[in-house]
């Protein structure tokens, strides 16, 4: 174990901000009652966790688009310190220590920030200590390879879940295998059981979940967009840390309801829509806000994330819950990404441009991403077959040194003046 | 070092260096090409040889420029962010230096190897392209897996070529490809000695002919090597015995400038060194040559992408022991996720062995100049000075 120094566990203080988000929203009459719900979510996640202790409960960390139906259905409480990682540079505005943290860990500057933030929160105890460390391969060879670091750093046990670039039926079986083995490994580290009928529940509600997601993508068609400009970072969060939980369920019913009213009244996210944005890739946290502000200002709002709302196709079976808890993973947003980037994957990139009638693309290049930023140049060649322009800006998702406000505001306003030239 | 105990030993060594300064578009490739035989590009130490070498085709490593030059088109394909050895490689696809390939497969290995594929495929198509899931785990359900990898990959190839990859052919190239090995093994082995007669550069240069030239005429090549240095009367002194780790690497200057200063380079941790040869496919009656290759490949001295990461580990510690190194030299290409994140486990495990490491950051085909060798030259100092 290598924890160097202490500081304030940051679940406390996300919560806070979340709080004071809540109290915003519920004074606000123009606030959408899913936002309300949303708040509540993220309140009573970071609740559970900061509690998780006391109430004696056992803390899994794991890292993104991992299973955490598997927790939920075992009673375990489960700790995404990327996302939670994020919250952080959300709410708080706050990362750095958790960079140099990582750096003090011996991760270079070739580790996304993310991963050294993860590594750096866990060492100085910026997070809830985890009784196991779990992992996956899913993503990038990051996600791969923090796992063993993760466990020395935590003194903690971990698990490595494999699973398989492709998707054959001899790929199916191994990952079916593979999280059987987890959840034996969760329930010697744990001394808990799985309870399979819970979990039968949990995928029955993960499946109402992917089809509202899928009925949501299909309001946003509309024109002008009834969804706020930045508000798909909601749904993936809600896909992140709340699979299969009633209280998803309900978010995305009201969500999906607010947004057929706002559809069939012909109501728009902005005052008056101008541009119909596709937005590749996760944008930088810590300007939400600021964007979310800049696009209502010029009438633009994210109509499509290929990669992280468009589902792929299938239903989920509460009856092989094990099976279908491996095939969400393969009909996953994200997987489109992590997959062989085929003809067909590119293919249907163009298609939502079509779809949701795009003005242009902005492909938030991460600099710690190669994974993401290596098909920068298909995409575009892609979109520009269509003639959808794309807007590259490079940036972190978590660290503001790389590029600032002004930058970003200068660079999305020649874009919008780009667009407005074609027209 | 002085400069004659640099030189190479005599002839075969022009073979080798003539593959290596005309690669891609090597002579031995291009008159196979001329005669029909498909030539099958690979990239990763997971594809298995033996399968492409028994289909009738010639195996090729697809690799980079192996010296400093500009990556522009690569980069602009690529972004700067990806490993300098993917964007070196796919530069010479975009170039057509690997014009004449009839096919291109790799392993979904890491992110760098994924993305290659994905771009060559679209940006330099091949009449065949193929992706194997690799998994990175060495449990019996794991082999199994990579063996319907493999069988796969020999379905698609005998699909594309018209041919039958029969029992016989493939017994036929383990062991052309075991008797390869033996011969690195053997080549590796006189590194042992106080004062090898072949020094780190020079085996370089052979490692990277190895999987540019045909089998057949390469094991001649080494055979010849293995006479030439029996004879030969060179000997190679350093004041530190030295091991390379890390990223791929093909540049045998970057070796050279390592040895010019003193470093007797004596064995690698690398996939274009030992982790390539290591291990010979183990056949016996019971278990289909196939079957024997799957596992081989698998369970093959490993790359840092595998878990755990224990099992490269004590392979390193091994060759420590075994060639008495002093220092390690962990060379590690910008970008290359897999080696750094393993880099903060590896500098503990030998710090605790009581082996000194010194990590540098590189791009690929890196010569190794100004600040490396600075560096390098303060690494071995201290080596030297321990030895006292």
């Amino acid at each position: 174990m290598t924890i160097t120094a202490k500081a304030p566990d940051r679940i406390d203080a996300i919560l806070r901000a979340c709080r004071l988000m809540l109290r915003m929203n519920r004074a606000s009459p123009d606030a959408r009652k899913s936002e309300v719900l949303y708040y509540q979510m993220l309140i009573d996640y970071c609740t559970q966790l900061a509690t998780a202790r006391q109430n004696g409960k056992f803390i899994a960390a794991h890292t993104v688009f991992f299973p955490s139906e598997i927790f939920y259905a075992m009673d375990i409480v489960p700790l995404h310190p990327e996302t939670t990682s994020w919250m952080t540079a959300l709410f708080l505005g706050q990362y750095a220590d958790l960079l140099a943290a990582g750096a003090e860990q011996g991760l270079g500057s070739e580790i996304c920030s993310p991963h050294r933030g993860l590594a750096g929160a866990l060492s100085i105890g910026a997070l809830p200590h985890p009784n196991a460390v779990l992992w996956s391969n899913m993503v990038c060879d990051n996600t791969a390879k923090c796992g063993e670091l993760l466990m020395k750093i935590t003194g903690s046990p971990g698990f490595l879940l494999d699973r398989p670039f492709q998707r054959s039926e001899e790929e199916m079986k191994y990952f079916v295998e593979e999280l059987r083995d987890m959840v034996a490994f969760l329930e010697a580290q744990s001394g808990l059981k799985m309870d399979w009928g819970k979990l039968s529940e949990t995928v029955h509600q993960m499946d109402e979940q992917i089809e509202l997601f899928r009925e949501i993508n299909r309001l946003r068609e509309a024109v002008p967009s009834p969804f706020s400009p930045q508000g798909f970072l909601e749904l993936v969060t809600v896909d992140y840390l709340f699979p299969g939980r009633p209280e998803a369920t309900e978010y995305l019913r009201t969500l999906r309801d607010e947004l057929a009213a706002a559809v069939a009244e012909h109501i728009g996210a902005v005052p008056k829509e101008r541009y119909r944005l596709m937005t590749l890739f996760m944008p930088p946290m810590y300007l939400i806000g600021f964007l979310e502000k800049l696009l209502r200002e010029y009438g633009a709002v994210s109509t499509t994330e290929p990669f992280f709302c468009n589902w792929g196709e299938g239903r989920l079976d509460p009856d092989k819950p094990l099976e279908s808890v491996a095939r969400k993973s393969y009909m996953l947003p994200e997987a489109h990404m992590f997959g062989p980037m085929s003809k067909k994957a590119v293919g249907e990139i163009v298609e939502s441009a079509k779809r949701y009638k795009v003005d242009g693309a902005i492909y938030y290049a991460d600099v710690g991403c190669r994974h993401t930023c290596a098909v920068i140049k298909l995409f575009k060649d892609a979109l520009s077959d269509v003639d959808v322009p794309v807007l590259t800006i490079d940036c972190d998702v978590v660290d503001p040194t790389v590029i600032s406000e002004e930058e970003i505001r200068e660079k999305l306003e020649r874009f919008f003046e780009l667009m407005d030239d074609r027209r | 070092m002085s400069v004659d105990k640099i030189k190479a030993p005599p002839s075969v060594m022009e073979r080798f260096r003539e593959a290596n300064s005309t690669f891609p578009k090597s002579p031995e490739i291009l008159s196979a090409k001329k005669q029909g035989q498909s030539v099958m590009g690979w990239v990763c130490t997971y594809v298995p040889e033996e399968l492409l070498h028994a289909a009738g085709a010639l195996p090729v490593r697809i690799s980079g420029y192996a010296r400093e030059t500009d990556l522009q088109d690569g980069t602009a394909y690529f972004y700067v962010n990806n490993c300098s050895f993917a964007r070196s490689c796919l530069q010479l696809g975009l170039r057509g230096e690997y014009e004449y390939l009839d096919g291109f497969v790799a392993g979904s290995t890491c992110d760098a190897a994924r993305r290659l594929f994905d771009l060559w495929r679209n940006y330099v198509p091949m009449p065949f392209s193929h992706v194997m899931t690799v998994p990175r785990k060495y449990s019996e359900r794991a082999h199994d897996l990579y063996f319907t990898q493999v069988l796969e990959l020999k379905t698609g190839l005998e699909a594309h070529l018209g041919v039958e990859i029969t029992n016989d052919a493939l017994m036929k190239s383990i062991a052309l490809h075991n008797e390869s090995r033996s011969l690195l093994r053997a080549l590796n082995d006189l590194r042992k000695l106080d004062e090898p007669p072949i020094n780190g550069s020079q085996t370089m240069e052979v490692l990277n002919a190895s999987s540019r030239m045909p089998k057949e005429s390469f094991n001649d090549c080494l055979r010849g090597l293995l006479r030439d240095l029996e004879r030969s009367k060179l000997r190679h002194k350093g004041k530190a015995r030295i091991m390379i780790a890390g990223s791929a690497l093909n540049n045998a200057e970057f070796i050279q400038s390592i040895e010019r200063i003193g470093g007797l380079v004596v064995t690698d941790e690398l996939c274009t060194g030992t982790r390539y040869w290591a291990d010979p496919v183990a056949v016996d009656d019971h278990q289909e040559p196939l079957k024997a290759i799957a596992r081989r490949y698998l369970n093959n001295f490993p790359c840092a992408r595998m878990y755990p990461s224990d099992e490269r580990f004590q392979r390193m510690l091994q060759l420590i022991r075994e060639f008495r190194v002093e220092g390690v030299i962990s060379q590690t290409i910008r970008y290359c996720s897999p080696y750094s994140n393993d880099l903060p486990l590896l500098s503990d495990l030998l710090s605790r062995n009581g082996t000194p490491m010194l990590s540098l950051d590189v791009e690929y085909g890196t010569s190794g100049s100004g600040q490396i060798l600075t560096r390098v030259q303060a690494f071995l100092e201290m080596l030297e000075a321990r030895r006292k």
